[in-house]
Formats: structure tokens, sequence, C-alpha cells
């Protein structure tokens, strides 16, 4: 089933560009990268260059001007809530759905029986840590909670893809660290294939097997950094520090030419 | 509690006001409440008004047709508006100047245009009731957070599901005091069409107890007609208070 080489996702000289009313505006030009079944994939690079867009265009809303996206081996033609599911910087919940009916909102749309829809989003609120919540409104969540909603709804439609945009770009650094850890563990029982946005150095560290650094705009990928480390992982020990630097550097290198261009 | 008491504490004023006034004042032009209660006894049981009921379920009728013309057109002309963001554009900023103009300005064409009878009514009712659910709805579809939109789709939604299951949810409470105004208004159009020229409703009775100086039928007169008023008013309010439970 899947693509040349095994790998479960295949991005094939991806180039977009957005018209403005400043003029066009080209956001990502000839990206290619493939990620294999299980991998914790993080995208990495300045605002602005092109990552959400990326990630948007895997999950289907949004089309590329040139290349293709293949998944599974079929190109990507709109959103397939059977094989991907997507989580966003905004947790984006339903405010007049309690916590558990926004966890059920996927398997709502796919027409499972209302029983069963609740019982397995019953089941995924525990190791959610967010058991007596359930009847619980968005605006009567924390912030952290809120997200872990969101991830719950993604978990629920129970694919094979995870994208996530910056899930925790939102949160407070604690909650932030905390919830890095959280999400690493279910990754590691649920071995789902995760694409992950980020801006933050200790996450992509933390959890990625591999981490894709992207230039300014136009993004393209500037150096992929595979991480072998077993986890969980110490943030203070020699290799990683030293990886630290090194991914700094090059996001560094690019995040001041995106503040010079802007 | 203390609510209902402030209530009826400035209902029992007002009476209490009224009928000092009335009392003072040539019978003739002013009626206290004193008087009134007898007229409407006379009225209801009475039937000193033989047209009454007719007059009642024509006037009924007529802001039934008006708010039903007006809630199709206005929930139409709104989407049609808010989803296309060119004629949102365009012609929003018009409906909303159109709406400020004093609607009763309209009135003496559509009588020449649609007579005496029933069909101006429904017509003023109609373009009173228009104007507020058209504007709700309007706003209504701006408030829909693109966001959830945009992850309705992401999790499989189509055009039909993004409506029923997001839009609609998330301006339902806008749109449910849109069409609570709308039919407030559509009542004020039919009964002030039918005081200001019309042969049978509501109105024409109060004009015509009026114009023969029957000021206590002519009070009594006007209280029925508040009861429907107050009546569609009441039922509205329930219906936005379930809408509200349901958005929440």
């Amino acid at each position: 089933m899947t693509a040349a080489g095994g790998a479960l996702i295949a991005i094939e000289s991806v180039a977009k560009r957005y018209v403005t009313s400043s003029g066009p505006v080209d956001a990502l030009d000839d990206i290619s990268l493939s990620v294999a079944e299980g991998e914790f994939c993080t995208l990495i690079g300045p605002s602005g260059c092109g990552k959400s867009t990326l990630l948007g265009m895997l999950g289907g809303l949004v089309m590329p001007d040139r290349g293709r996206l293949l998944v599974a081996g079929a190109p990507v033609t709109g959103p397939d809530p059977r094989r991907v599911a997507t989580v966003f910087q905004d947790a984006g919940l339903f405010p007049w759905r309690t916590a558990l009916e926004n966890v059920e909102f996927g398997l709502e749309l796919q027409g499972v029986s209302a029983e069963r829809r609740r019982r397995t989003a019953s089941e995924l609120l525990g190791p959610l840590g967010l058991r007596g919540f359930a009847e619980r409104y968005p605006r009567e969540l924390s912030g952290g909670m809120k997200q872990r909603v969101a991830i719950g709804r993604a978990l629920a439609i129970d694919t094979k893809i995870l994208l996530m945009d910056e899930p925790f770009g939102a949160l407070d650094e604690q909650t932030r660290v905390l919830m890095g850890e959280w999400l690493l563990d279910i990754w590691r029982r649920t071995r789902k294939t995760v694409i992950f946005v980020t801006h933050s150095l200790h996450e992509a560290l933390f959890l990625s097997t591999r981490v894709a650094v992207m230039t300014a705009r136009p993004g393209r990928i500037k150096s992929v950094l595979e991480l072998t480390m077993e986890y969980p992982r110490s943030m203070e020990s020699p290799e990683m520090v030293a990886l630290r630097a090194k991914l700094w550097s090059e996001i560094r290198e690019e995040s001041l030419r995106a503040m010079q261009s802007t | 509690m203390k609510v209902t008491v402030l209530r009826l504490a400035l209902l029992a004023a007002l009476l209490a006001a009224w009928e000092l006034a009335g009392r003072a004042a040539n019978p003739l032009l002013a009626v206290p409440p004193s008087a009134v209660l007898p007229a409407l006894r006379d009225l209801l049981l009475l039937r000193s008004y033989p047209r009454l009921p007719a007059s009642l379920c024509l006037t009924v009728r007529e802001i039934g047709v008006a708010y039903a013309l007006a809630v199709a057109a206005g929930l139409g002309c709104g989407f049609a508006l808010g989803m296309n963001r060119l004629l949102g554009r365009a012609w929003g900023p018009m409906i909303a100047a159109l709406y400020a103009v004093p609607a009763v300005v309209w009135y003496p064409s559509l009588m020449l245009f649609f007579g005496l009878d029933a069909a101006s009514k429904i017509a003023f009712g109609f373009l009173l009731g228009f104007f507020p659910i058209t504007l709700a709805v309007l706003a209504g579809v701006r408030q829909v957070n693109p966001q959830l939109v945009l992850v309705a789709r992401a999790y499989g939604a189509g055009v039909v599901t993004v409506f029923f299951r997001v839009m609609l949810p998330s301006m339902l409470f806008t749109l449910v005091g849109g069409l609570r105004t709308g039919l407030a208004l559509s009542v004020i159009g039919v009964v002030v069409g039918e005081i200001l020229g019309a042969k049978d409703g509501m109105g024409a009775l109060i004009n015509h107890a009026y114009g023969l100086l029957r000021t206590g039928d002519y009070v009594a007169l006007v209280l029925v007609t508040l009861a429907i008023v107050v009546g569609s008013d009441v039922l509205a309010s329930l219906l936005e208070r379930r809408a509200k439970a349901w958005t929440e």
C-alpha cells in the first residue's frame, strides 16, 4: 500500500504561491520530503516559512500549485479523515459542544453510531487527563485542557497519520513541557505517524525521530536531522546540548533572514 | 421575584397616574382605566363590536403572512449576502441604510400600489420585518469563526454539514434575536397599516372607535391588539431562550 521506498507520506516538489493585495508571495518552493510509518517528524523554521501551508496540504485543505503529495501512495485531493487527523494551533473546539461531544465530532461525521462513538470518546478521556470533565464546555476548560480535547478529537478517529500545527504554541512554557511529555507517551503507545509543526527547539529535540529545518520564505527544506536517542530523552545530556546548538545555529540564520525580508 | 414586584409596581403607578389624569380631563378625550374596564367587558362579553372576531382573525392572518414572507426573504437575502463576500460588501451597507429610513414613508405608495385591502398591510408588515432579519443573518454569518469551519472540513464535513453543524449553531443566538425583532416589527407594520387606512382588521376598528370619539371602546380595542403583540413576543422570547440554552 505504501509508495516507493516504504514512505507513508511523500511530498514531491511541492510549491505554493499566495496572491495577496501587496502582490504574490511564494510560500513554498520545491519542497520534497518523505516520512515513513511510525515516524515523529517535526517541521521547524522561522515564522511565515510555510510550515502550516505544508501541513494544510497534507490535510487536503490547501492545494499545491506545483508538485504532488502522496499519502499511502494515493495523491491527496481533499481532506481524508479516514487516514489523516489534524490538530490546529487554535484548539478550534465547538463552544456549544461539551468536551465529550467535541471528541466525538469526527466519529459523528463518519456516521458512527451514538453509542459506539460515546464509548470510544469516553475511553479516550482517561489518557487525555480529562476524566471528570466530559460534560464541561470549552469555556470551562483551561488552555491545556482545550488542546487535549482537540487532540482527543483527532485521536478518536484513529487515523494512521496525525498532523499537528503548533498544538502547544498558545500555552505557557510549563504547561507546554508537560503536554510534550504527555504527547510523547501517547505517541509511543499508539505508534501513529506524526507530522509536528513547532517553533520550539525543546519540543523538536524532545519528541522527534526526525527534524526538518525549513528556510525563510519561500520555504524549502534546509536540512534534515535524524534523532536516534532513546526516549525519554534528557535535555541535559552532552549529545542533546550539542544537537540543540547545531539546530539553533541553522534556525537562527533563517530567522534572521526572515526578519530582514519583512 | 424582585423583578416581578418592580414590574407590577411600575404598572400600578402608570395605571394610577392614568386614572388621575383621565378623571381630571374631558371624558370625551381621555378615559381613566375604571371606564375602560366596562368597555372591555362589553367588547368581549356583549360583543359590542360584532366585527371584532373577524377583524382579529384578519389581523392575525395578515401578520402571519407578512412575517412568513419576511422570514423567507430575510433568510434568503441574508445568507446570499453573507456567503458571497462581494455581494455582502456591495449591498449589505445599502440594506442597513434603507433600514434606517422611517419605513412609514413608504406606506402611502404601498397603499396606492396594493390597494386598501390586506395586501398593502401584508406588504408593510413584510417591509418592516424583512430588514432586521436580513441584517441579523448577515451579522450572524460574519460571527462564524472560520477556524471552526476549517476544523469541520478537516474532519470531512461538506458544505451542507458545515452549514448545519457549524454555521447555524454559531449564529443561532443572533439569528433568533433578529427573527424576534422581525416579528415585533411585522406586527407593528400590519397594525399601523390598518390604522392608517383599511376597511377591516383591528387597526380599522380602532380607527373607527376613535373617529366616533368612543374613547373607552378605542382603548379597549387597543388593549386587545396589545394582547396579540405581547402574546407573539412571549412566544418569540420562549423560542429565544430555548435557542440560547441549546447554543451554550
